[in-house]
Formats: structure tokens, C-alpha cells, sequence
């Protein structure tokens, strides 16, 4: 039983980094300067927003196995609070701040209707940053006897990183002109 | 009743609106300003192209526009503010009277109500998207809170202590029942005295030239509200009055009160180029409809100036049809007025472009200087 717990775990966890990246990366296209501005823009959007989910359960799942399973100990306390697993206290102090973040980040967006427009996006750019420890936690403690894991990890990390890339390069008409616009004398 | 609901009333009694251009009532604002204890801006920049009034008020009733503001700001905590431009002469006078100014790039549109309202802030003067009144303050579109503001023009402050002190019967003796008031015209271009006049609705425009001198017997056509305006030709500026209902019928407007007579050695459809190439650069680079569509009027004008045919006029006029309604401001619906009396009141014009015929003795002037 402990054993199952373990690989649930570990897979519920490869699980939540590759899905977390995917969402990332349409997050990065749907509020990039160079979004898709036709149905595919929707699609975009609704994916964003549906697979976020499903990304929930995954990781509900990667944090429940992990308290549930007794290899290692970490406790509920530690589920929650970062950097208060005796085992692998910064990795898993990381994990557990990304999941932090995330219900911080998930909270705002179901109530995106009923609060500021720039507290929701201020509480989103988080975000980037969740997903940035995840995958140092995840390379962290990879099991080293399955480099697929590990890879996979990194991989996630190597999509991510060239979709944030993108997002800050990406430039249009509009955006140089704006950027030329406010370089005049406006105060 | 506190005293500034009295002064409402008063206003109310009297009929002023806003000399600012868009000729709001000066009493519902006040009220609203009011209720939501708002902070008092006199905008004193004579933002327009070829706007003199605002300056000639500072120059000439100071104490009255102090006192007009003080009346206004009743009761609040904070100074009045005043607007002029950076570097201006109106801006040195409020300085030397000890009052706060507001100084505001020379910029078209850093002039508009709420670009002050940010400027004065610690933001850009640049418009702001307005989705309650300003008065009443409300969100920018980044949703930070914008502080609720009372922004009347000059004049309008002016008017206020002059009604306060002299009754709004005294006010109503003047103009007509719609525009009540005596009211303030700059005219400029070419006239003999160029100035700033004192008069009041329902008199006939060429009155007004003829104070100032009388226009140039060789003008193309004058021009009313500058950049945001429309152009008369010289027949309408011969017959038609300086009210409301009168302008109207061509598509004109009373605005911030600046009659420009054009230049009658230049050809007017330059001059129009050159208005619009200036407008298209005055685009604060925010709203689609201004800071594509408003250079993309002034280079389609310049086709259509170069190879006149009805298919580039049509395109104009579609371009012009595109502008209104879209922007954070009223400055791209402005210029597309202003673009659409210049193919209305011209067109003749540039029939004769199209034989080649032009015979103005100058095609090119430097900008701005053509209408004064």
C-alpha cells in the first residue's frame, strides 16, 4: 500500500509539472502581444482555463500521496507551510510554496469577477514564479533512479522558459508605436 | 442648504455651461463635484489651436477667476490647482499671482480634462479612459482609483464669480435663452487685430471678424474650434451667427469659442495637410481609432491633395467615419470632423486640383503658422 502511495505520488507528480507547463505556455500565448485574435483565441483561452483545473487534481493528488506514503515524512503541517519538512527542506519547502501560490493564484481567478482587474493580475503574474519552483522541486527530488523523470522535469522547465522568452520579446505595430508615443514629453 | 448648493442653484438659475468646449452644465457638475467631495482643477491651457481666451483671462480678471475658484472650492481642504502650459505666458502670470499651477506639457491633447486629472495625480497627461464622470472619479483602466475632480475651463470659473456677484439675471441679459451669457472669442489667422473678443451668443460671425479688424478679403474659408472644429466657407462665414443652432447647420460648433481666418496666399487644402499631419502626431499612442487611424487620415488626405479622384475622397471619408466614439478622449472624433467640413467646404477645391489648377500662389507654408 505504502509503496503504491509512493509511485501515485511520483506520478501524479510528473503529471502536474507537465500539465502545469502546458498551462503556462497558453497562458503565455493568450496574454501575449501577438495573441490569436480569431476562434482559435477562445479555444486558446478556454484551454488555458479548463486544463488549470485539471492541473488541480493532479497536484491534490502529488500532495496527498506524498503526506499519505511514509518513506519519507511530511506531515500536513508541512504540506502547507514551506520549509517545514524535516526531509529535503528547501525542495520540498519549494513544492510546497508553489501549491501556496497556486491556491493564491486559483482563488483570484474564480473571483476575477468581484475583484480588481490589476489585483487579479498582480496575484497571476505569481505564476511564473510557482512554476519556476515546481520544476527545481521536481528536478530536486526526482528519483535518480529514473532519469525519465527527471528529464521529463527538465524538459518542462526548457518549454517553459522558451514560452516566457518569447512573451517578453514578442513585439507588434502596435506595441512600438505606444512604446515611441510614451517616450515623448508627457508630464 | 450649504453655500455651495446655493451657488448651484445660481448657475443653474443663470444657464452657464462649460466654455471649454463641450458646453456641459457648469451647475450639474458642480453638484456632482459636491457630492463627491472633489478637488478643483482651472484649466487655463487654451489647449485649441488658436485659443487665446483662457490666457486673456488670467491676464485680465485674475482676482475674479481667484475668486470664482474660491467660491467653487468651498469647504475643501486642498489648494485649487491651475492648468496653463509649461512655459507659457498664462503659466508665469499664475505663478507671479502665488497660485498653484499645474503645468502641462504643451501637448494637443494634455489639455483634455482627464489628462490633467492624471498629471495632476503624479500620472502622464494623457487621456484616461472614462467610465463614470471624472467628477465623480471612478477607476483608470489599470483599475487604480482616480481621484474625483472638478475640471472647469477658465472662463467658466470666470463666469462663476461674475454670477455670483452680479445675479443670473444679469447673466441672462446677455446671448440668448439656449446660450445664455456673454462669452469669449480668440480670433485669429488673418485679421487685422487679432484678439480676444467679448461678446455673445446669437451675433453674426462677420461682426466678430470685423472686430478683430475684418477678415482678408482673399480668405479660403475660417475656421471654427481649431483642430476639433469645422471650416465655413466665405459665404457661411458671411451669413451665419455665432450660436449653437446656427453652426449646426454645417456641421459646426460653438467649442472653446476660436474663429481662425484662413490664409489667403496658401492653399487651404496644404494647410489642412499640415493641421493633420500635426494632429497625427499629437496621438498620446493609446487608443487604435487616434494613434493609427489619425496618421492614416493624414496621409490618405495628402494622396487625395496630390492625385484628386472621387475613389480618394471616399476613402477619407470612410477613414473619418471610423474615428468617433472609439478613443479614451474626444480628440479622434475632433479631427475627424475637422477632416470631414475640410472635404465638405474644399471639395470644390480639389475638383480644380484634379485639372491642375490650384491658383494659390503658394502650395507650402511651414505648419501651424498658416493659421496663426
Amino acid at each position: 500500500m505504502n509503496e503504491a502511495l509512493w509511485y501515485a505520488s511520483r506520478a501524479a507528480g510528473i503529471a502536474s509539472i507537465v500539465l502545469l507547463t502546458a498551462v503556462v505556455v497558453l497562458g503565455t500565448v493568450v496574454a501575449g502581444r501577438r495573441r490569436p485574435h480569431d476562434d482559435s483565441a477562445t479555444v486558446a483561452a478556454a484551454t488555458h482555463r479548463w486544463l488549470s483545473l485539471a492541473t488541480l487534481a493532479f497536484i491534490g493528488a502529488h500532495v496527498a500521496t506524498a503526506v499519505g506514503e511514509t518513506y519519507v515524512s511530511i506531515d500536513l503541517v508541512s504540506a502547507v507551510v514551506p520549509f517545514t519538512s524535516s526531509y529535503a527542506t528547501l525542495w520540498v519547502g519549494l513544492g510546497t510554496l508553489a501549491v501556496d501560490l497556486l491556491v493564491a493564484v486559483t482563488v483570484t481567478s474564480l473571483l476575477r469577477h468581484r475583484i480588481a482587474e490589476r489585483t487579479w493580475r498582480a496575484v497571476h503574474w505569481a505564476t511564473y514564479a510557482l512554476w519556476g519552483f515546481a520544476v527545481v522541486h521536481g528536478v530536486a527530488l526526482g528519483t535518480a533512479a529514473e532519469p525519465l523523470l527527471r528529464w521529463t522535469t527538465a524538459l518542462c522547465g526548457v518549454v517553459g522558459l522558451g514560452a516566457v522568452l518569447w512573451r517578453v520579446n514578442v513585439t507588434t505595430h502596435d506595441r512600438e508605436r505606444r512604446r515611441a508615443v510614451a517616450q515623448q514629453e508627457w508630464s | 442648504m450649504t453655500r455651495t448648493d446655493t451657488l448651484a442653484d445660481v448657475l443653474d438659475a443663470a444657464g452657464l455651461a462649460g466654455r471649454g468646449g463641450a458646453a456641459f452644465s457648469t451647475a450639474t457638475k458642480v453638484r456632482a463635484a459636491r457630492a463627491s467631495h472633489a478637488e478643483l482643477i482651472v484649466n487655463a491651457c487654451d489647449g485649441e489651436i488658436g485659443a487665446a481666451k483662457d490666457g486673456w483671462v488670467v491676464e485680465h480678471h485674475l482676482s475674479e477667476l481667484v475668486h470664482g475658484a474660491t467660491l467653487l472650492a468651498a469647504g475643501r481642504r486642498r489648494g485649487v490647482l491651475f492648468a496653463a502650459h509649461r512655459g507659457s505666458r498664462t503659466a508665469q502670470l499664475l505663478s507671479a499671482a502665488g497660485l498653484d499651477v499645474l503645468e502641462a506639457p504643451p501637448r494637443y491633447v494634455s489639455s483634455e480634462e482627464s489628462a490633467l486629472v492624471s498629471l495632476a495625480g503624479g500620472g502622464l497627461a494623457r487621456p484616461m479612459t472614462k467610465r463614470v464622470p471624472v467628477v465623480t472619479g471612478g477607476r483608470d483602466s489599470r483599475g487604480a482609483r482616480i481621484r474625483p475632480t472638478l475640471v472647469l475651463n477658465a472662463e467658466t470659473v470666470w463666469r462663476v464669480a461674475q454670477i455670483a456677484e452680479r445675479g443670473a439675471a444679469w447673466f441672462r441679459s446677455y446671448g440668448t435663452p439656449t446660450e445664455p451669457g456673454p462669452r469669449l472669442v480668440s480670433v485669429s489667422g488673418y485679421v487685422a487685430t487679432p484678439g480676444v473678443l467679448e461678446t455673445q451668443a446669437g451675433v453674426p460671425i462677420r461682426s466678430l471678424l470685423d472686430a478683430a479688424g475684418g477678415r482678408h478679403p482673399g480668405a479660403p474659408a475660417v475656421l471654427v474650434g481649431g483642430l476639433g472644429g469645422a471650416f465655413l466657407s466665405p459665404d457661411e462665414a458671411g451669413r451665419l451667427q455665432w450660436s449653437r443652432e446656427s453652426l449646426a447647420t454645417v456641421g459646426a460648433a460653438v467649442g472653446p469659442g476660436v474663429l481662425t481666418v484662413l490664409d489667403p496666399w496658401t492653399c487651404p487644402l496644404d494647410v489642412v495637410g499640415q493641421l493633420l499631419r500635426y494632429a497625427a502626431g499629437e496621438s498620446a499612442g493609446q487608443c487604435g481609432p487616434c494613434m493609427f487611424g489619425l496618421p492614416a487620415v493624414a496621409r490618405e488626405w495628402d494622396d487625395v491633395v496630390l492625385r484628386p479622384s472621387r475613389a480618394g475622397e471616399d476613402r477619407v471619408r470612410r477613414r473619418v467615419e471610423l474615428l468617433p466614439d472609439r478613443g479614451a478622449c474626444r480628440f479622434p472624433d475632433g479631427v475627424g470632423r475637422f477632416t470631414a467640413s475640410a472635404l465638405r467646404v474644399f471639395g470644390a477645391h480639389l475638383s480644380l486640383h484634379a485639372g491642375g489648377a490650384c491658383g494659390y500662389p503658394s502650395r507650402r507654408s511651414e505648419s501651424r503658422a498658416a493659421v496663426g
